[in-house]
């Protein structure tokens, strides 16, 4: 296991800059920050995100993209994340569906979907986990069978978060029995209007809508809209999830906490114990960026830190977490739904959301056990 | 991490190995130090890495002094490379002056000493505390204010008082009492107001390299350990809750390895402020974390004496409290942070 300290370049904190000048001009008026991934969907700023070229950006050039590396991503990324600007529409095509089709995909569907992507226009959600299958994806139920020019999908899928407003998500599905149940798996790519699809809200903890549970029956999945090889998806969705865990994404979550204490605190003065939590914090963040950050530069320099960022989303998510009660700690607040504060508005979505965060995208425990074996390895 | 930075961690590693075993560190503990090594430290130029060649150092950067400082916390020993060259050293070439024969150390708090003007000399008194090495030392380094000037006092050691004290790992850490001790002005130099902030700040980071060197060995140990050690039939780092512990403390490991470097490659003439106290809090807090869970992956073998964990763990118990602790340093740096705003911090945690 290896994280190794790297600098930005002068053309990476040029991009910074002209990030933080997007941010001063573009982001609405009244725009209230949230928390992280979950900061909100809007369509408008995500075509304006694309007008600058940063949707999409690490993908190559003569696929539509913008042949950014993946630091100059973090570093737009990690920007919009601090102000807690509403990413949620365009974010997982952006990280997630972008990169693999640009890996796994055909000739036509990189033409087709990935400048819709790059474009801001064109939105995914995840299809992996099941009502039966979350930790232990590969046991999932939902299959397709083979019929003219295409396949039949059944099954269900879960905590399909923003399905109700994306376009597509890439279901991962059995396609062929197996005695390895890691063989037979594949990837369809389903728009989510087709025929046979309903979604249904699963409502939030806080009441708010975001997950939903997407039923298929028979819906029809046309032969281009296989994602890879059939029978890869397994290799394919474990790749996937290396970009998904290591991000900023993954320990900016309750960022505007420390902020907001600041910015509605600091006038009168901090109390020691603030000041404490406001220092520990502070350090903290500098770090994980930090090793956040080489896993950027390692995948840019060709590596595959798997294991490195399974470590790093332990890390960044546990912090994402305690940072919630090291706040909670230095301020005597009663909660409410409702409150004018922007300090305490995001406290208390904090509090109702924090569960999540080393939940989504591998629990606690599975990233521990993929760290382990990496010691273990050594 | 620099070709530098490499090749001297390299060059350590066997050196170490063959003066600073487990063994070894035992025997030096009953003295306070490990003379033999400072004899070979001294001998192979390492004793002086970051000092300018001018003022007869063996030159080099603070990233370079850090990667000394990340060896001889994994291997604990006690020598005082940090207080010699990192601190002594560099006070010393602010006056371009030359290091001199024997040990250096210095005074982490001049809280308690006074200092009076007597002709063309000054006259010293007062209790400096946790002064490290300050029996195997030639002079001590103090910087005090003079006439609102900051000056850096050299202090003979012969004149001086000196108790038995150690630290939790048996380190020396003097309480020295000055009654009337004549400084020659030849042994004052005025120095910058900022640098008795940036010998803390020295100080700090030196600790915290130290500590990060002693967590990642302990994450060595323990990942060893828990492979070989079996129960119930099996090994018990394959039981889940074991692992947690292994995978708790390789975390703390790699964050303390992470903030020392970029806190190192920062470093240039200046420490920054942010970097060295984030880097001291970060490493502190994971020397908390990172002990309790080798210790309790390790069970009763890692409470002895002779076994090396024990020996890492008690020097990251003393060195996280050296320097000033991770509570002093996050109150500080949290007060900094705040007078700046809260639209300045993002940016400058971005920084890097």
């Amino acid at each position: 296991m290896k994280f190794v300290p790297t600098p930005l370049s002068p053309a990476e904190l040029e991009l910074q800059r002209d990030v933080r000048r997007f941010i001063a001009e573009e982001l609405p008026a009244d725009h209230q920050p949230g928390l992280g991934m979950g900061s909100g969907f809007d369509p408008a700023f995500s075509k304006k995100l694309a007008a600058r070229g940063w949707v999409g950006m690490a993908v190559p050039k003569e696929f539509g993209g913008h042949a950014r590396t993946a630091v100059d991503r973090f570093i737009v990324t990690e920007e919009l994340l601090a102000v807690g600007a509403p990413l949620g529409a365009h974010f997982v095509a952006d990280r997630q569906t972008a990169p693999a089709i640009v890996k796994f995909g055909s000739d036509w569907q990189r033409e087709f979907f990935i400048p819709k992507i790059v474009a801001g226009e064109c939105w995914f959600s995840l299809g992996m986990s099941e009502p039966d299958s979350g930790s232990d994806l590969s046991s999932v139920r939902s299959a397709a069978r083979q019929v003219e020019g295409g396949w039949l999908l059944n099954g269900t899928k879960i905590w399909t978060s923003g399905a109700h407003r994306t376009h597509y998500f890439a279901v991962l599905c059995r396609t062929s029995p197996a005695e390895d149940k890691h063989q037979g798996l594949s990837q369809l790519i389903v728009d989510l209007r087709s025929d046979g699809v309903e979604i249904r809200p699963i409502p939030f903890l806080n009441g708010a809508h975001g997950f939903n549970e997407v039923h298929m029956s028979d819906v029809f999945v046309p032969d281009e809209m296989m994602l890879g090889e059939e029978g890869s998806g397994w290799r394919q969705v474990t790749s996937e999830l290396a970009y998904e865990r290591s991000g900023p994404d993954r320990f900016l979550s309750t960022f505007g906490l420390v902020k907001y204490l600041i910015a509605e605190r600091a006038a009168d003065g901090l109390t020691v114990e603030q000041q404490r939590a406001v220092g520990q914090l502070a350090a903290r963040y500098w770090t994980i960026r930090q090793m956040s950050l080489s896993i950027a530069r390692a995948i840019d320099d060709g590596g595959a830190p798997a294991v490195e960022a399974s470590l790093v989303k332990d890390i960044g998510t546990r912090f994402e977490q305690r940072v919630i009660d090291v706040v909670r700690d230095v301020v005597e607040v009663q909660l409410r739904a409702d409150s004018s504060s922007t300090f305490e508005r995001l406290l208390a979505e904090a509090v109702l959301t924090g569960p999540s965060f080393t939940l989504r995208g591998g629990t606690t425990e599975v990233l521990r056990s993929i760290v382990a074996k990496g010691l273990r390895n050594v | 991490m620099s070709e530098n930075v490499q090749e001297i961690r390299s060059a350590l590693r066997p050196i170490l190995a063959d003066h600073s075993s487990p063994d070894e560190v035992v025997a030096a503990e009953s003295a306070g130090w490990n003379s033999t090594l400072w004899s070979v430290l001294c001998e192979g130029g390492f004793a002086t890495i970051s000092v300018p060649e001018q003022y007869d150092g063996s030159g080099g950067s603070i990233a370079d002094a850090c990667a000394v400082l990340h060896e001889l916390g994994r291997s604990a020993s006690s020598v005082p490379f940090a207080e010699h060259a990192l601190l002594a050293g560099w006070l010393l070439a602010i006056g371009k002056r030359s290091l001199p024969d024997g040990v250096l150390t210095v005074i982490d708090d001049p809280t308690e000493l006074q200092v009076a003007r007597t002709g063309d000399a000054f006259t010293v008194t007062g209790t400096a505390r946790h002064v490290p090495w300050a029996s195997v030392s030639a002079a001590i380094l103090a910087i005090l204010d003079i006439d609102d000037q900051s000056t850096a006092v050299l202090l003979p050691t012969e004149e001086l008082q000196l108790d038995e004290q150690v630290n939790l790992a048996q380190e020396q850490r003097r309480t020295v009492v000055l009654h009337n001790v004549v400084v020659p002005a030849k042994n004052t130099w005025p120095v910058p107001a900022d640098t008795a902030e940036q010998l803390r700040l020295r100080g700090a980071l030196s600790r915290a390299a130290l500590m990060a060197g002693a967590l990642e060995r302990a994450t060595e140990l323990t990942v060893r350990y828990t492979a070989e050690r079996e129960q119930f039939g099996r090994p018990i780092g394959r039981f889940q809750a074991v692992e947690r512990h292994v995978v708790r403390l390789a975390e703390a490991a790699q964050q303390a390895v992470m903030a020392v470097a970029v806190a190192g490659i920062n470093a240039h003439e200046e420490i920054d402020f942010f970097d060295a106290a984030s880097a001291k809090i970060v490493v502190g807090e994971c020397a908390s974390t990172g002990t309790a869970a080798a210790h309790q992956a390790h069970g009763a073998i890692g409470m002895t004496k002779e076994y090396e964990l024990g020996q890492l763990s008690r020097r990251l118990w003393s060195w996280r409290d050296e320097y000033g602790d991770e509570r002093e340093w996050a109150r500080k740096l949290g007060a900094r942070v705040s007078d700046a705003g809260a639209e300045a911090l993002w940016p400058r945690i971005a920084t890097g």
